[in-house]
């Protein structure tokens, strides 16, 4: 019988312990996870802070997940060490774990920041629901709450933050904000919204400080200028958290390197989720694409390959998705493309806070943006993914009109690269 | 619940469609399931093939396309597509006043002798609407001026339709204003079509407005010159008793079933039916005799003038085929379904067509001229003899259920019985109206259509206006439908009207709901109504009168006709199923609500009949008010069932 | 799985499918009355087409869907006898991640419910009200198998 240890109890860890369990029923399960909490998603923890749902809601799982599946969930306990030759894992309470096969699905940490007043009470990242639960505890006293950082993270900490009715101040380094992700046409739409909603953002800053005694007064900018709040919050990006790997013989790049198996280079040891540093479809290269739906698929596909059915990943594109006060925004893949080879197709109307833009490079799409008319996402997925040409419908990409009928030629026309039985379920007729 | 009680309250209905069920026969209910769901687009009105740039429709959900290829908007397509509803319903009927104006001039030059003009006081006074001098000319001479006069209307391009002069001072004024006096009754239809060309009328009310004019054209001029001059020719009707429902079919003699319209050839079908030589050879084939009988408004024409009997109303035409018993159904124009070829199949049943506007493929067609009348419809009721014998006794049933009524209340016999023939006028109904004996007046009209179930919204609504002292005046199918249930026996005032209108009904010995004939009479509504306005004390308008229409199972595109030609009269009324405008709310509101400040009249759309007697009786208390008139005398009876 | 498949070669995009679907998915389950519901009761279907061919694109219900992985509420999940996925609106917290994911398109907003909403093969009747209302027959109930019987009987005539 095969014994599993997955460390990590989010997204990429819980989809492993399940795909494992669609294959082995018997095997035991371990999983480790340094929370306390389990089963949450931590991508609803800004919705948590804005008041759109409860504590109850933020679980993704049944609450008795473990218990159908007959997995032994150990929380609160860290990982310290792993030991690749006797195949065991030791653990901050002095116990260890022997394994057949591992998954590390440690996750990402906020990225700190190096200035003063880092430590000082009031400022927070917000990765778990730690993090959440000390925001909520001082919105009461809150009246100004300052965001460093215009990516997705500080954004969608700024949202959370003016939903409860927050003055909210966004600091960011770059001319524009989610630089990460979409371009700056894209962006212009977004702050626009921002600003319509009260979200005051300041670009082309950074804070050198951050002030007060023990609790936050205020942050000092780079240009000398200062502003008063009583919180906040480093919205920085993530970094993986890695360090169970270092000096175990598992190659480590920014994240832990994995095959098209999402096995790492050391035998029935895999990666998956944040942490993973894995095949990216439009780059061709290794990435890391800290999103829940890859972490998901990776954690998945880990897990069918642990326990034995042979699974190809075919590799994942950055991909996100998000709303501000009811503008939905979608990137996926390659949106800021900086060499002459890609070919950009755009249609922008601001009046409508429309704006949709398919980078293609030799006719194969491997970038969209879409921002308002987000629907249809999928099928730019979709063809990003097959890496398709996609002549014959370069012309209507950008249409209002542009649906999966569309591509219908396309899906029938590859039927190796659609070989889900749903694709050819749909072109069966013709 | 059984299938067929769902379908139809009558009980006579109930035996056929069982019998079809049974037989695997095939009815327009059936027919509707098999459709169901009916498309969406279509009941909202908001599809467009007016050119090729399209089809086109409007998402009514508003997720999908607001504008056609054209840029038509959701209103524009709405209202474009109301206005051809209107001008195929003012054709229908209007195409039907022509050839009884083309018959008239016929037999004026003696070239129809078949036909002789009958009711010459009737003649004097519509040549006096016409202006025409009657001093001294004979009555051939007279018919040929007023044909002339009445077919001239039709073609008319400039100035009035005549007729359209007949309403009430005001009324006539209002028309004039808003610039929908009709001016020609084939012009105004022939317009509906050019406005309703890509790119010609766009604005959804003045669409609206040239659509009442149309139904003016209708109402005023097409179907008020259907009417009088079938009067000329077959006498106004004077109440007269009938029997109607399927058991007016016989076992024992050849059945002759006249369905559609127009009374000009079954006019002499009655006559040939009696012809000694055929009732010879119908013995001779074994039958005791020839029995002829009506279906739809054909059968309202011949009972009104001849008590003929009616074999059923519009979703009875299959029915009466079930029965295996008919030898002919002879069928001239409009509301003939398809569908009766397919069930005559199945059965000996003859169909003939006679309208050369209307063929069936592989029917046997007799063609109808009026140089030959009588000839042509002996021929056919000698097929029907012929036939007889084919008939297979194994597959006949015919329903017991007949019913008995009194019919033949045209306008003028409405003066006449309430004042005398000598005294004729309608002072009597007026006082009862304003001493609150009366709450008032209702129309109740139009079709069956499957979607309802058969004659039940009819029968509804109709109890509970009388029960509540409206006196009810019918036509066409609805008019059937409350015959077959008794409401039209003299002795149903005592069951189902309230105290007020009992005492009209024993005092002047009516039933509380008057017959008034075929959808083309309902211009004789108009007339009554009119004639109430002249005789004084209930305003000066029709709008002013205590009065209000329904026709709460319509189907046919000339219900919505008449109903926008009583709206545009003044008149509110209720139509069920709702007209296919719902997907335009500015179209809807104009029709449901605007159109009172324009014209006093509107529409509301009600499936509910005793919500939509409420809605009625609720209009006719609030003119009651406006009039400053007396509190109705008596509550509404409780009639137990 | 018995899932609704469409007949291209069938369909000829009268979009009875999409009204008879809005219709389904209002409160009050009848044309006139769901045009007068606020918010406008939301279609889970479309059609659409390309080159003359016409479809109606609806949930494929996927054996591995695409939705469900990228679904961070736990809205959606796979009904395990009926293979049927599922979207709880209760859950949904509007994040837009399944519509990113769906290659099909047939994920949409409800935006002033400010969720997601799919083909949720008419919980509160029997049959399927897009099927119903096509008139042409062109969208079809049953398992993938019988539907491939059916093509091939109209191949063979």
């Amino acid at each position: 019988m095969t014994s599993y240890v997955i460390i990590g109890g989010s997204a990429a860890g819980i989809s492993c312990c399940e795909a494992i369990r669609d294959v082995d029923e018997k095997g035991p399960i371990t999983l480790i996870s340094d929370e306390k909490a389990s089963l949450y998603s931590r991508c609803l923890l800004t919705y948590l802070i804005g008041g759109k749902i409860d504590k109850e809601r933020l679980l993704f799982k049944d609450k008795d997940f473990y218990k159908t599946k007959n997995i032994e969930a150990l929380h609160g306990v860290k990982a310290v060490s792993i030991d690749i030759k006797k195949k065991e894992i030791d653990l901050d309470n002095k116990k260890s774990v022997k394994f057949d096969k591992l998954l590390i699905a440690t996750g990402a940490s906020s990225k700190r920041l190096n200035i003063p007043g880092g430590d000082k009470k009031g400022v927070f990242g917000l990765r778990d629901i730690i993090d959440a639960e000390g925001i909520m505890s001082m919105l009461d006293n809150v009246d100004t709450a300052v965001i460093l950082g215009g990516g997705l993270i500080g954004l969608r900490d700024a949202y959370a933050l003016k939903l409860r009715g927050k003055k909210v101040k966004v600091i960011v380094k770059s001319p524009q904000v989610l630089s990460q992700i979409v371009d700056k046409d894209a962006a212009f739409i977004i702050e626009k919204k921002l600003a319509q909603e009260g979200i005051e953002v300041m670009k082309g800053l950074a804070a050198t400080r951050i002030d007060g005694n023990d609790s936050v007064t205020g942050v000092t900018l780079d240009d000398k200028s200062k502003l008063s709040c009583q919180m906040v919050i480093i919205g920085k990006g993530v970094q993986p958290n890695r360090g169970l790997a270092d000096g175990t013989g598992i190659k480590v790049e920014d994240g832990i390197i994995v095959d098209n198996r999402l096995q790492t280079s050391v035998k029935d040891i895999y990666a998956a989720g944040d942490v993973a540093q894995a095949p990216d479809i439009t780059t061709g290269g290794l990435k890391i694409n800290a999103v829940w739906p890859v972490a998901i698929e990776q954690g998945k596909i880990a897990g069918l390959n642990m326990a034995g059915r042979d699974t190809v990943y075919d590799g994942s594109n950055m991909m996100n998705s998000t709303d501000f006060f009811g503008l939905a925004v979608i990137s996926i893949g390659i949106t800021k493309p900086k060499e002459s080879v890609y070919e950009e197709l755009k249609y922008s109307d601001r009046e409508t806070n429309t704006y949709k833009k398919v980078v293609l490079r030799d006719n194969i799409i491997c970038g969209a943006v879409l921002v308002n008319k987000v629907v249809n996402a999928g099928v730019y997925g979709v063809l990003i993914a097959k890496k398709v040409d996609c002549t014959p419908i370069k012309d209507i990409l950008l249409s209002d009109n542009f649906d999966y009928a569309k591509i219908l030629p396309i899906v029938k026309g590859f039927p190796d690269k659609f070989n889900k039985p749903e694709f050819k379920e749909t072109v069966m007729s013709i | 619940m059984k299938e067929e009680s769902k379908r139809s309250i009558d009980k006579a209905s109930q035996q056929m469609i069982d019998k079809a069920a049974k037989e695997k026969v095939k009815l327009s209910w059936d027919r509707l399931e098999d459709m169901e769901p009916q498309c969406g687009f279509g009941q909202l009105g908001i599809c467009c093939r007016n050119c090729t740039m399209g089809p086109c429709r409007i998402d009514p959900f508003g997720e999908g396309p607001q504008k056609a290829v054209c840029g038509a908007d959701v209103d524009t397509i709405v209202a474009r597509n109301l206005l051809r509803h209107i001008a195929v319903g003012a054709a229908a009927h209007s195409d039907h006043g022509r050839d009884v104006a083309h018959t008239l001039l016929l037999a004026s030059e003696g070239k129809a002798h078949d036909y002789e003009i009958k009711d010459v006081e009737k003649l004097k006074k519509i040549a006096g609407y016409y202006e025409i001098k009657t001093d001294g000319k004979k009555k051939e001479e007279l018919a040929r001026e007023v044909a002339e006069a009445s077919l001239a209307d039709f073609g008319r391009q400039e100035g009035e339709i005549k007729f359209a002069n007949r309403a009430p001072a005001k009324r006539v004024e209002l028309w004039r204003k808003l610039g929908i006096m009709p001016r020609g009754i084939d012009r105004e239809i022939v317009e509906c079509l050019h406005r309703t060309h890509m790119g010609v009328d766009n604005d959804y009310k003045n669409i609206l407005l040239h659509g009442l004019r149309t139904s003016l054209g209708d109402g005023w001029g097409g179907s008020m010159i259907a009417t009088e001059l079938q009067d000329i020719f077959f006498a106004t009707p004077e109440p007269i008793r009938g029997k109607v429902n399927l058991g007016v079919l016989k076992e024992d003699l050849v059945n002759i079933v006249v369905h559609g319209h127009e009374p000009i050839l079954s006019e002499m079908a009655v006559k040939a039916s009696q012809d000694p030589e055929l009732l010879e050879m119908a013995k001779k084939s074994g039958a005791k005799g020839i029995n002829l009988v009506g279906m739809c408004c054909t059968a309202n024409e011949i009972l009104m003038r001849h008590g003929v009997p009616v074999a059923g109303n519009f979703l009875q035409q299959e029915l009466a085929i079930m029965t295996g018993a008919v030898e002919v159904m002879m069928v001239d124009v409009q509301c003939i379904m398809p569908a009766l070829k397919d069930i005559a199949s199945c059965f000996h049943t003859q169909i003939i067509t006679t309208s050369p506007k209307a063929k069936f493929p592989g029917v046997t067609h007799i063609e109808f001229k009026e140089e030959k009348a009588y000839e042509v419809a002996k021929s056919i009721i000698k097929m029907a003899v012929d036939n007889f014998k084919k008939r297979k006794k194994e597959r006949v049933d015919i329903p017991k259920e007949e019913m008995d009524l009194v019919a033949g209340f045209s306008a003028e016999v409405i003066h006449h019985i309430l004042g005398g023939r000598f005294r004729a006028t309608y002072r009597p109904l007026n006082d009862a109206i304003i001493s609150g004996r009366l709450r008032g007046v209702a129309g109740v009209v139009g079709c069956n259509n499957p979607h309802v179930k058969h004659d039940w919204a009819h029968l509804e609504l109709v109890k509970e206006l009388i029960r509540s002292d409206v006196l009810v005046l019918q036509t066409g199918c609805s008019a059937i439908a409350c015959a077959k249930a008794g409401l039209m026996k003299p002795e149903a005032g005592f069951k189902y009207a309230g105290y007020g209108l009992r005492e009209i009904c024993e005092a002047v010995g009516i039933p509380p709901v008057l017959h008034l004939g075929s959808c083309v009479d309902n211009s004789r509504i108009l007339i009554a109504a009119t004639e109430i306005i002249k005789e004084g004390g209930l305003g000066d308008d029709l709008s002013c009168l205590p009065a209000a229409g329904a026709a709460p199972e319509w189907m046919s595109e000339k219900a919505i006709t008449i109903g926008m030609y009583f709206v545009a009269s003044g008149v509110f009324t209720v139509f069920n199923p709702p007209q296919p405008i719902l997907g335009s709310k500015n179209v809807s509101d104009l029709v449901c609500s605007k159109l009172k400040d324009l014209v006093g009249g509107y529409f509301a759309f009600e499936s509910n009949p005793k919500k939509m007697a409420k809605l009625m009786i609720n209009h006719i208390d609030k003119k009651r008010k406006e009039l400053n008139l007396k509190p109705v005398m008596y509550k509404p009876i409780i009639v137990k069932t | 799985m018995k899932k609704i498949f469409c007949d291209i070669t069938k369909c000829v995009g009268c979009k009875g499918c999409e009204i008879a679907c809005a219709v389904e998915h209002s409160k009050a389950k009848g044309l006139s009355a769901a045009l007068k519901e606020r918010p406008l009761p939301k279609r889970r279907v479309k059609v659409s087409s390309s080159d003359k061919k016409i479809l109606s694109i609806h949930c494929q219900h996927c054996a591995d869907a695409p939705c469900i992985l990228a679904c961070m509420s736990g809205a959606l999940s796979k009904e395990k006898e009926s293979g049927k996925t599922v979207h709880d609106k209760d859950r949904c917290v509007g994040c837009w991640m399944c519509i990113m994911a769906c290659p099909f398109g047939a994920i949409v907003r409800n935006i002033e419910d400010h969720i997601a909403v799919k083909c949720d093969l008419c919980p509160d009747r029997e049959d399927f009200a897009c099927v119903r209302a096509c008139p042409t027959g062109a969208l079809f109930v049953g398992t993938e198998e019988e539907f491939k019987k059916i093509l091939k009987k109209k191949t063979h005539v």
